[in-house]
């Protein structure tokens, strides 16, 4: 236990009300950042649609993208206008919700380099845009950040923030905190050297970059300020790498942030570490697969947390970071709240890093525990990998992660509950030596999938982070690769690979409604009040990201491109294929 | 754009431009060498613009099917990551199967060739420059020694 980490804790507590009314639901009736709010709950205060009346939903509006990727992330929905950001080439559509038939305002169409589709690992997706001032600012492809006029649809700025020739593409969605447009690159798979940017939302300058390793000058970690609860010392993210691996080390930010305003930090999670052959990158190489606080005016780094040290699985902690308060053992707790693809579900003080619980939310085997004395994982030994291990048998979950960072989970101030998208997955590991050539895969490893015990391959849980236990469960056939939405109405949302939305009783797990929305889902859904007044509910239809590389054949564009279906899951390709579509929904 | 989708349209006013000018007019010239711009480089087998072949077309695979080419080129595979882009074995994973008996670009020695060494518009890295002349060659004799499904186009489930 360090010291600093109890004076920041009862800075925590005197501020913790401001924070509660902040981070809930700004304005209810819209969805104006990617996690709706600040703490990333994706709680809707909207209660017209319930568990008693969910059975009625219909469909009242469709839009067909035009765009074949994965359609990760979620549309936002401001005053009366709904946008919408595609997958490559990244298209803006903006919506008239104050008109029938919803016609387009203005669509934008930025001119976005097609190599970068060769440089992005796991499909040409894109997690979303944020709205701040009267902006919408996304993330292109190829690596740059704009902000158009939300009015207009005009391009106010365009900044390259990240570097394709060195294998850094973007995918993630902003985060805008006061005048910052907070952004990270994809790239874990080629050799990148991970960050975070700040820009200046008027002018899109950049206005400081903070590495994920290297010295302690480049990751922006001074003595002054980084208290972290579990770890103390200069150069961590430096001396926990053999040689200059950390240049190369990955540690890529294409999740989703969130923002404690009273505390002003900025929380993030940074990918896996490169290459897969942990045994090219001795040590800990922090801070990948590890949670990070930063001052979002600075960029300085206040604490991090890793769970995975030395990642020999690709568990990238990319996952949302979301913020809450929580009784635990009769103590009232700001939290942060994280569903690692490690199998793991971790409840951590998000003034100090300090772990409070961590139990396993999937199956779990390579991993007995994780210490909350130390913070670290006890390992078990024969789930190592690395080129000398040969082909290491059996370790759960797999690289798909328990939950997807894709996938984010939502929570409900109501319930008290967590509501989880998880995989259940396992697999073979082999790696081998990596070369880096930069610009291309840096990875080098064989991972067969297979299918975790019980016979299915997902579940939608619901989760209670003070004691670490789940609650109840939908199994799936198919793993669950959407995002979910839960409201005051005590009804969650989801979707499923092979393309149903379906509303879920919060409280119980009870499966209310289900409607088959065409291709599988890998969005997240939102829920807001349109000018009419009524209650709706909007999600993407378009299976993708990692689907679109190991489900086999769901793809029919390309005539030189024919695969047999998955071995770890032959049917998926049987009941979907690619294809981008916005549904909305309403009682 | 797609280059294959301008191809039929190509064919065509190819063929509209023979017929104008007679027989015998639709075999090209040879090609002064002083010309300004490099030889029209065709994706594949179909519509190139004056029905030329891409430079890399006539090249042979000096390995031709040499097993112990094809084993070095399956090291390579890995080892200069095409592996991440295309799946072990070449099965297809962001990039497209290689084992599929299908191609963008064509799946002949020459064609092989000129994917590795220039790369393609859509994602594939050049490694001319990289790798030599002869490294090249082993990846494509790998490639092509893999065995090829005659013609997978039904699949159906029981």
């Amino acid at each position: 236990m360090s010291t600093n980490g109890s004076r920041a804790f009862i800075g925590t507590l005197i501020l913790s009300t401001v924070f509660a009314s902040a981070a809930r639901g700004q304005d209810g009736d819209q969805w104006t950042r990617p996690g709706k709010d600040f703490g990333a709950t994706r709680y809707s205060e909207l209660d017209e649609i319930t568990a008693a009346n969910a059975g009625q939903l219909r469909p009242t509006w469709t839009f067909s993208t035009g765009v074949l990727g994965g359609h990760e992330g979620q549309p936002l929905v401001v005053g009366e206008t709904m946008y919408v950001v595609t997958p490559y080439p990244n298209v803006l559509y903006a919506f008239d919700l104050s008109e029938e038939d919803y016609p387009l305002r203005f669509k934008y169409r930025p001119d976005v380099n097609p190599a970068a589709v060769g440089v992005a690992c796991c499909d040409a997706v894109n997690r979303g845009a944020v709205y701040a001032e009267g902006k919408i600012v996304y993330n292109l492809l190829d690596g740059r950040t704009v902000a158009v006029d939300a009015e207009t649809g005009r391009e106010l700025w365009k900044t390259k923030v990240a570097d394709l020739t060195s294998g850094e593409t973007i995918t993630m969605a902003p985060l805008v905190i006061g005048d910052r447009v907070i952004v990270g690159p994809s790239g874990g798979e080629y050799g990148i050297h991970g960050w975070l940017k700040a820009l200046d939302l008027e002018t899109g300058s950049v206005v400081w970059t903070a590495r994920n390793m290297g010295p302690d000058s480049e990751v922006l970690a001074s003595p002054d300020t980084f208290k972290s609860f579990y770890d103390e010392g200069t150069d961590l993210a430096l001396d926990s790498w053999s040689g200059d691996s950390w240049k190369r080390g990955g540690a890529p930010v294409w999740g989703w942030l969130s923002y404690d305003p009273t505390l002003d930090l900025v929380y993030y999670g940074t990918g896996n570490t490169g290459p897969y052959n942990a045994e090219q990158r001795a040590g800990d190489n922090k801070w990948s697969s590890s949670v990070l606080a930063r001052r979002p005016g600075d960029g300085e780094l206040v604490w991090a947390y890793q769970f995975t040290p030395n990642d020999n699985w690709d568990y990238d902690a990319n996952a949302e970071n979301i913020l809450t308060e929580l009784t635990i053992d009769g103590q009232s707790r700001n939290v942060l709240v994280h569903f690692d693809k490690n199998g793991f579900a971790y409840t951590l003080d998000r003034a100090t890093g300090e772990l409070l619980v961590a139990e396993p939310y999937v199956h779990v085997n390579w991993a007995k525990r994780v210490d909350l004395e130390t913070g670290r994982p006890e390992v078990d030994p024969e789930k190592l990998t690395g080129k000398s291990h040969g082909m290491v048998k059996n370790i759960c979950p797999n690289l798909e992660g328990g939950k997807s960072p894709a996938s984010p989970a939502s929570y409900s101030p109501q319930t008290g509950l967590f509501y989880v998208p998880t995989n259940n997955l396992c697999m073979d590991w082999q790696s081998d030596e990596a070369a880096y050539i930069q610009g291309t895969p840096y990875v080098s490893a064989n991972v067969p999938y297979t299918a975790g015990p019980g016979g299915h391959l997902g579940a939608f849980i619901a989760w209670d982070a003070a004691t670490g236990q789940r609650v109840w469960e939908i199994k799936e056939k198919f793993p669950v690769w959407s995002g979910s939405v839960v409201t005051a109405g005590d009804v969650s949302f989801y979707g499923t690979l092979d393309g149903w939305f379906k509303a879920a009783n919060a409280r119980t797990g009870e499966l209310l409604w289900k409607f088959k929305v065409g291709s599988g889902v890998v969005g997240a859904p939102i829920t807001y009040r349109g000018p009419d007044g009524k209650q709706y509910v909007a999600v993407y239809a378009g299976i993708g990201g990692d689907w679109f590389l190991i489900a086999g054949d769901v793809r029919s564009d390309d005539p030189a491109d024919v695969r047999p279906p998955a071995d770890f899951a032959p049917d998926l390709a049987r009941y979907t294929s690619r294809g981008g579509m916005l549904w909305i929904f309403a009682l | 754009m797609d280059l294959r989708a301008l191809k039929p349209a190509l064919a065509v006013a190819l063929l509209a431009l023979a017929a104008c000018e007679g027989p015998g007019t639709a075999e090209p010239e040879a090609v002064p060498e002083s010309r300004s711009a490099p030889l029209a480089v065709r994706y594949d087998q179909w519509g190139s613009a004056g029905n030329l072949a891409p430079p890399a077309e006539d090249l042979v695979n000096p390995f031709g099917e040499d097993a112990s080419a094809a084993q070095q080129g399956e090291v390579l595979f890995g080892a200069m990551n095409c592996d991440g882009c295309h799946g072990g074995g070449g099965i297809g994973f962001v990039g497209p199967s290689l084992v599929d008996g299908r191609w963008r670009y064509g799946g002949e020695d020459g064609a092989l060739f000129h994917s590795i060494f220039y790369g393609r518009a859509r994602g594939m890295p050049a490694y001319g420059g990289i790798l030599s002349d002869a490294t090249v060659w082993q990846l494509v004799t790998y490639v092509r020694s893999q065995p090829v499904p005659d013609s997978v186009p039904t699949v159906r489930w029981p």
